[in-house]
């Protein structure tokens, strides 16, 4: 455009700069005292350490969604040669480069294998496979060695996919070559293809094996729907913090919250129609082995929760975002990406807890814990990442459409 | 040169201003421009570019569209008629029970819901969005002026109309002059208000022609004709060969189809053993025990064809127990027998209960009958009450099959002394 600005904007080049060490210091304190308590009370309450591990695997699947929604949307900005996008791509960057914390914060689930009675992955219980043949059957996929050795492959794939975007961005920022855009653009292509595979496989081997019985191909695309709209809120959010405290207030405009938003919109719908398409299946089918999910989810305890999450995750944002003054407020906005990364919660909930327990609804304290608690850690992480890189891509060879970027 | 009677032609020499043209030279003098013209209080203006430019609507003060609130009217229009439409056809018209769903179900209902929403926005959305632009718009006064061509390639152009209330050509020239640009005026031909009269003649000659091709189908489907139908398409329609059951005077007894040669018998079709493919015995009697083995392998072969094959109507025990005859159609466990029983109670349909496998009017047949019933079924008084089954299951699967039923038959009446001691009561009988 002939009419974009030239001279590029003060605060394109500001990092967090002092705020970090505070911020990480507060959020680690915070989320590890919560840890604690929630070990404490996996030790000194009854059914405890299985409550924690199942508790532990809601949390995990949560803020590794967020991680993983923002890498697929740094992927996909590079394999659509988006320019729009360019300003508020580095926070995705920031949240994906925190994958590596999450790696180690896989550990316990790893752990809880070897605790057979307590584990959400009932397959590594030797008496639950004895009576079921199916599980048997499943055993050369759903055994501890190959599941650990699959975990590192996901994990080690998307830390390696995250710090390529990560590092060429950041290597841009000093010495502005374009040809670092043109590689990531060529790679992010095949790049999407492994992320899709790992992703769906892993959802299958930490998730959907909690059932080791059930089965649904859709299940990837489910939790992969989830983990966008968790993404694109938490991206969202991070946005409008950054520029409450002061950064990014010239480069990320109405415009970048808009289509972030209608994104996130697109992805609520998105998120109601897998679902809906796994449902639908399995109702009109009718058979046993498939509609057992769903009867735990249907049983008094848990059909309450069940209908919330269906009304709160898919028709009330869809009637609450649709307008499009909704997405241009900033207030508005963030209001609905925090009751979404609610709901993304409750989803998970909704996926993992009925396992759990599908004749009382088990969720409390310690469940607020493990919240508070991964998430005091991934907050940290988060700041660390942030920690002296420029929040905004200066030197990316599209900024000046990002700059200039109008929504009709 | 003045013609009178040329009013309506394009070689009438009396013009009119239709537009004021103004060119400028890049999109950000463009956009500038527009913001004054904006606020100048011009109201029939618009801007031409060669590609879109960001923040032009605003520039131009053009006020939010209403388009999505007819879209999102019309969404929720597709979702309702979908309802009534699967509620009416599907529960009230015409109710067809299907695998046991209720008539009206969401789940069910969902899909074709989806689809009209879909449909209902994307064409309210593609004509809303012609009808709110005035579009198609075949002709316009910036086509007079050669200049303009120039909006396709370097040239940015603001046009205000002449039916503008704001409109004087000499003020509204000098005007966008002192803005910049370099000014044309756009005269058109003047002439009568309202349509060409050549345009109702032509759409009163199009409506005809469109009559014929339906009066041709009408007198096509109305009339008796004696030559075939006309194929424009032969594809494989005609082929030289006969069919079945045709003519061929080739033979003596016309028959295009031809009987084997008498005292030939086709492969794997010599059935001399009568016991085990009739089961009966050469003089016509039924075997009472059966030709084949009794193996484990062969039981465990006969139970699974049983359960495939006869357990949807009998049940997977065989059915209900000795003199429970008559009972609540869910005693038995036959799918099939559960629904039509109770179809029937509510007077749809008739349906005769399969014999309890295990009965002794069932049990005392010799098994060479029970091989005549699943080859043929069962024909009470001119009613078949059980079809055979002789195309699904073969001969041997159907020994294996008649082993089970002895088997059921064994495990519902078993001989005291196979009971063990322990569990016999008092009354055994």
């Amino acid at each position: 455009m002939q009419d974009s600005p030239s001279a590029t904007p003060k605060s394109e080049a500001e990092t967090l700069g002092d705020m970090a060490p505070g911020g990480i210091k507060i959020a680690a304190a915070v989320g590890g005292s919560a840890l604690i308590l929630a070990i404490l009370l996996a030790f000194f309450s009854e059914e405890g350490l299985r409550h924690f591990f199942y508790s532990y695997l809601v949390n995990y699947a949560f803020y590794l969604s967020i991680s993983l929604g923002a890498l697929s949307f740094v992927a996909l900005q590079h394999a659509t040669r988006a320019g729009w996008s360019v300003t508020i791509r580095r926070l995705n960057e920031i949240l994906a480069s925190n994958l590596p914390l999450l790696a180690i914060l896989f550990i316990p689930l790893a752990i809880s294998l070897f605790f057979p009675a307590s584990t959400p992955y009932v397959w590594a219980n030797a008496e639950v496979a004895e009576h079921s043949p199916l599980v048997q059957h499943k055993e050369v996929w759903l055994n501890v060695p190959f599941f650990l050795v699959r975990a590192a492959i996901y994990l080690a794939v998307w830390i390696w996919m995250a710090r390529f975007f990560y590092t060429r961005s950041v290597r841009q920022d000093a010495t502005g070559d374009p040809k670092l855009t043109l590689q990531m653009e060529q790679f992010s292509g095949p790049l999407i293809l492994v992320f899709a595979i790992t992703l769906t496989f892993a959802s299958f081997d930490w998730l959907m094996s909690i059932e080791p019985e059930w089965f649904s191909s859709i299940y990837g695309v489910y939790y992969y729907s989830g983990a966008t709209v968790g993404g694109l809120a938490a991206v969202i959010l991070a946005a409008i913090a950054t520029q409450r405290a002061g950064h990014a207030t010239e480069t990320i405009t109405t415009e970048h919250y808009h289509d972030m938003g209608k994104l996130l919109f697109g992805f609520v719908v998105f998120w109601g129609y897998i679902a809906f398409s796994q449902y639908m299946l399995i109702w009109y089918a009718n058979i046993p082995e498939e509609t057992i999910w769903y009867m735990a989810r249907q049983t008094p305890a848990w059909l309450v929760f069940s209908l919330v999450l269906l009304i709160g995750h898919l028709f009330v944002p869809f009637l609450g975002m649709i307008s499009r003054e909704v997405k241009r407020r900033k207030v508005l906005l963030g209001f609905w990406c925090v009751w979404l990364l609610l709901f993304h919660w409750i989803d998970m909930v909704y996926l993992v807890m009925p396992s759990f327990a599908s004749d009382r609804f088990p969720v409390g304290l310690m469940d607020v814990c493990l919240l508070v608690g991964l998430g005091g850690l991934y907050v940290a992480g988060v700041l660390r990442a942030a920690r002296g890189v420029a929040l905004v891509p200066a030197k990316d060879p599209r900024l000046h459409e990002a700059l200039a970027f109008e929504n009709l | 040169m003045a013609d009178q009677d040329s009013h309506n032609t394009p070689t009438s020499t009396e013009t009119r201003v239709a537009a004021v043209l103004g060119r400028f030279d890049s999109a950000g003098a463009l956009k500038a421009a527009a913001e004054k013209v904006r606020d100048e209080g011009y109201r029939k203006w618009d801007s031409h570019s060669p590609f879109p430019i960001h923040g032009m609507e605003r520039a131009m003060g053009i006020r939010p569209t209403i388009l999505p609130l007819l879209v999102f009217g019309a969404g929720m229009t597709g979702a309702i008629v979908a309802m009534l439409l699967q509620w009416w056809t599907n529960a009230v018209d015409y109710p067809f029970l299907i695998s046991g769903k209720p008539f009206f179900s969401i789940p069910a209902n969902i899909p074709v819901a989806f689809e009209l929403i879909i449909l209902f926005s994307a064409l309210t959305a593609f004509g809303g969005a012609l009808a709110l632009n005035r579009l198609p718009q075949f002709v316009h006064p910036v086509f007079e002026s050669d200049e303009f061509r120039r909006a396709t390639s370097d040239g940015f152009f603001i046009s205000i109309e002449a039916d503008d209330p704001r409109f004087d050509e000499a003020k509204t020239v000098a005007f966008l002059e002192s803005i910049g640009a370099v000014v044309d005026v756009c005269r058109v031909p003047v002439r009568e208000p309202g349509i060409p009269k050549a345009i109702p003649w032509a759409l009163t000659f199009v409506v005809c022609l469109a009559f014929i091709p339906p009066l041709g189908v009408a007198w096509y489907r109305a009339s008796v004709k004696r030559q075939p139908r006309i194929h424009p398409l032969h594809d494989m329609a005609f082929q030289p060969k006969y069919k079945a059951q045709s003519e061929n005077d080739r033979f003596a007894d016309h028959r295009a189809m031809r009987p084997p040669v008498p005292g030939t018998i086709a492969q794997g079709q010599l059935e001399l053993d009568a016991a085990f493919f009739q089961g009966k015995d050469d003089t016509g009697e039924y075997v009472t025990d059966s030709p084949v083995a009794a193996t484990e392998q062969r039981m465990l072969r006969g139970r699974q064809r049983f359960n495939i094959y006869c357990a949807p109507c009998h049940g997977f025990s065989g059915g209900l127990p000795e003199g429970t005859a008559g009972g609540d159609p869910k005693d038995f466990d036959g799918m099939v027998t559960i629904r039509a029983s109770a179809r029937a109670m509510l007077g749809d349909g008739t349906w005769t209960p399969p014999r309890a496998l295990h009965s002794k009017y069932v049990q005392d047949q010799p098994d060479g009958k029970l091989f005549e019933t699943i080859t043929a079924g069962v024909n009470n008084q001119g009613i078949q009450t059980m079809p055979g089954y002789s195309k699904q299951i073969s001969v041997e699967d159907r020994w294996a099959i008649i082993l089970y039923v002895r088997a059921l038959g064994l495990s519902q009446n078993p001989p005291e002394a196979d009971v063990p001691e322990s569990i016999r009561t008092a009354d055994s009988n």
